[in-house]
């Protein structure tokens, strides 16, 4: 399967030292500024039902400070829960956010479409030398081989910007980069491969929307998918609907969104959605010199234009 | 004297969303200045290019088209100043991706046509079809629009282990 973890034969263990560190950071500013009235609530993660599991967690009483964590299985992008289509969550008052560094490139990429303001919240950003891939076993140490494909490729280690960044970075080994082969990959096909490599991809899609729940960017009230009349995409699980699904979803993503891989985490089937929101990220950095980062930016290069944008497949 | 028709094996079908303001007054010029283009081409006016969802696109694919035209105005003769700029990004965008997922973009034409182009609307047109007739009938979508994820047929071993194991 594509996404899954990388069954590696030579999976070393990773240095997972900074994550107890960071564990310790986070609850101690978490009671500090729930106790002193900074904020109203914490959103991070708590450890989950089953051992070696997390859930995201708001947690609201200082005293309950203590169950939150920081571990390799903290992979959900937290940033969600700060859109408005969770109003519930923002409108107790400022909130504070537990945030990885691509969770906190998601958070720029909301400020910038004016969904959060940076005065709202309080980034608790976190050192992360990385979360487990889908298909990791619960409990197995973080290693090379199932470490989450994002990660091998990750420049936000150490995130900036955020009101307090929890940890230091042990050393890292360097790691081949599966996603960006695979682009590569991709990139030497004929189109028709391409369109075979993809029309199989799509054909398990079983339309869940999980991978549209859970990005932070999805958070139109009416998605153009669910709407029937008139209908633009088709909704039900076939080929024809679903590739539409796919390129409107990438469509609508690109210049957006932050890369934090959670589509492809969540996505049931196993489909190798980063690689389409990859080519998107390419595009827009070849074509506008944009890059999702960790700065806000007020307008995204699909909301603007310069006069002497290339035109030269325009007749 | 209308030049005689000539008889083609394949007549492709060529959707093209255009601009009310330039492309389309455009080709209205070309009809009524009697120049002659490929009938194949249907034409859908929109307010702007900044109107043409890249949905229509595939819609258009999807429903049997084997060609896809978008045309506006010129830079800086959009009616609403800045749609075609704003189109201009998303198309380049829009064909980035859609050569990522293996469409052959050569089925996938834009154009600036303006209101006094109606000989530049002729030639676009022409050839744009002459590339597509040469081209063949676009199958992809439409063989994905026929397909069925499955029949109900238990067509395949898997299938009948499946089936048994209930
Ligand atoms: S991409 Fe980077 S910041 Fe995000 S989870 Fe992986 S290592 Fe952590
Ligand atoms: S499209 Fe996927 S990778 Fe991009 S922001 Fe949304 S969930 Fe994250
Ligand atoms: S999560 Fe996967 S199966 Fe579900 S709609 Fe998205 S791509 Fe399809």
């Amino acid at each position: 399967m594509n996404n899954t973890a990388q069954k590696l034969e030579t999976a070393t263990p990773l240095d997972t030292s900074c994550y107890a560190a960071v564990t310790d950071a986070i609850r101690k500013e978490a009671s500090r500024i729930l106790t002193d009235g900074t904020v109203t609530a914490v959103v991070g993660y708590k450890a989950g039902r089953r051992a070696g599991t997390t859930m995201p967690a708001i947690v609201t009483d200082p005293a309950k400070a203590t169950e939150l964590i920081f571990s390799p299985a903290c992979v959900n992008n937290l940033a969600l829960y700060l859109t408005k289509a969770k109003k519930d969550v923002v409108k107790k008052g400022r909130v504070a956010i537990v945030a990885k560094g691509c969770d906190m490139r998601a958070l720029a990429g909301l400020m910038g479409e004016s969904q959060l303001k940076r005065e709202e919240i309080f980034i608790i950003g976190v050192v992360c030398a990385g979360v487990k891939g889908s298909g990791a076993v619960n409990g197995e140490p973080l290693t090379t081989g199932n470490l989450a494909r994002k990660c091998r490729e990750c420049t936000v280690h150490t995130p900036e910007g955020a009101d307090l960044t929890a940890g230091t970075l042990p050393s890292l080994p360097e790691l081949t980069p599966v996603e960006a082969e695979e682009m590569a990959r991709l990139d030497a096909m004929t189109p028709a491969e391409r369109w075979a490599f993809w029309k199989e991809q799509f054909s398990r899609c079983v339309r869940c929307m999980a991978c549209r729940q859970v990005c932070p960017f999805c958070y139109c009230e009416q998605c153009l998918c669910d709407k029937n009349r008139p209908q633009a995409v088709e909704s039900t699980p076939r080929p024809a609907g679903n590739m539409a699904w796919h390129i409107v979803r990438a469509m609508h993503l690109a210049g957006r969104c932050a890369g934090c891989a959670e589509c492809e985490r969540v996505c049931p089937m196993d489909i190798p959605l980063n690689l389409l929101n990859r080519k998107m990220a390419l595009e827009m950095k070849e074509l506008y010199g944009f890059e999702a980062g960790l700065t806000p930016v007020e307008k995204g290069p699909l909301a603007e234009y310069k006069d002497n944008d290339d035109q030269s497949f325009i007749k | 004297m209308h030049a005689e028709k000539q008889k083609h094996d394949f007549e492709p079908k060529i959707v093209a969303f255009v601009c009310t303001w330039c492309t389309y007054a455009g080709a209205d010029l070309a009809g009524t200045s009697r120049m002659q283009y490929p009938s194949n081409v249907r034409v859908l006016k929109f307010p702007c290019t900044g109107r043409i969802d890249p949905v229509f696109i595939l819609r258009a694919f999807q429903r049997g088209a084997d060609g896809v035209l978008v045309s506006g105005c010129h830079p800086g003769d959009c009616h609403y100043m800045a749609g075609n700029l704003h189109a201009r990004r998303r198309f380049a965008a829009f064909r980035g991706l859609l050569d990522f997922v293996g469409v052959d973009l050569n089925r996938l034409q834009f154009s600036w046509v303006s209101a006094a182009e109606g000989g530049k609307w002729v030639d676009v047109v022409t050839e744009l079809t002459e590339r597509i007739r040469a081209m063949g009938p676009m199958e992809e979508f439409k063989a994905l629009e026929t397909e069925e994820c499955w029949s109900g047929a238990l067509a395949t071993p898997e299938l009948q282990e499946a089936y048994k194991a209930i």
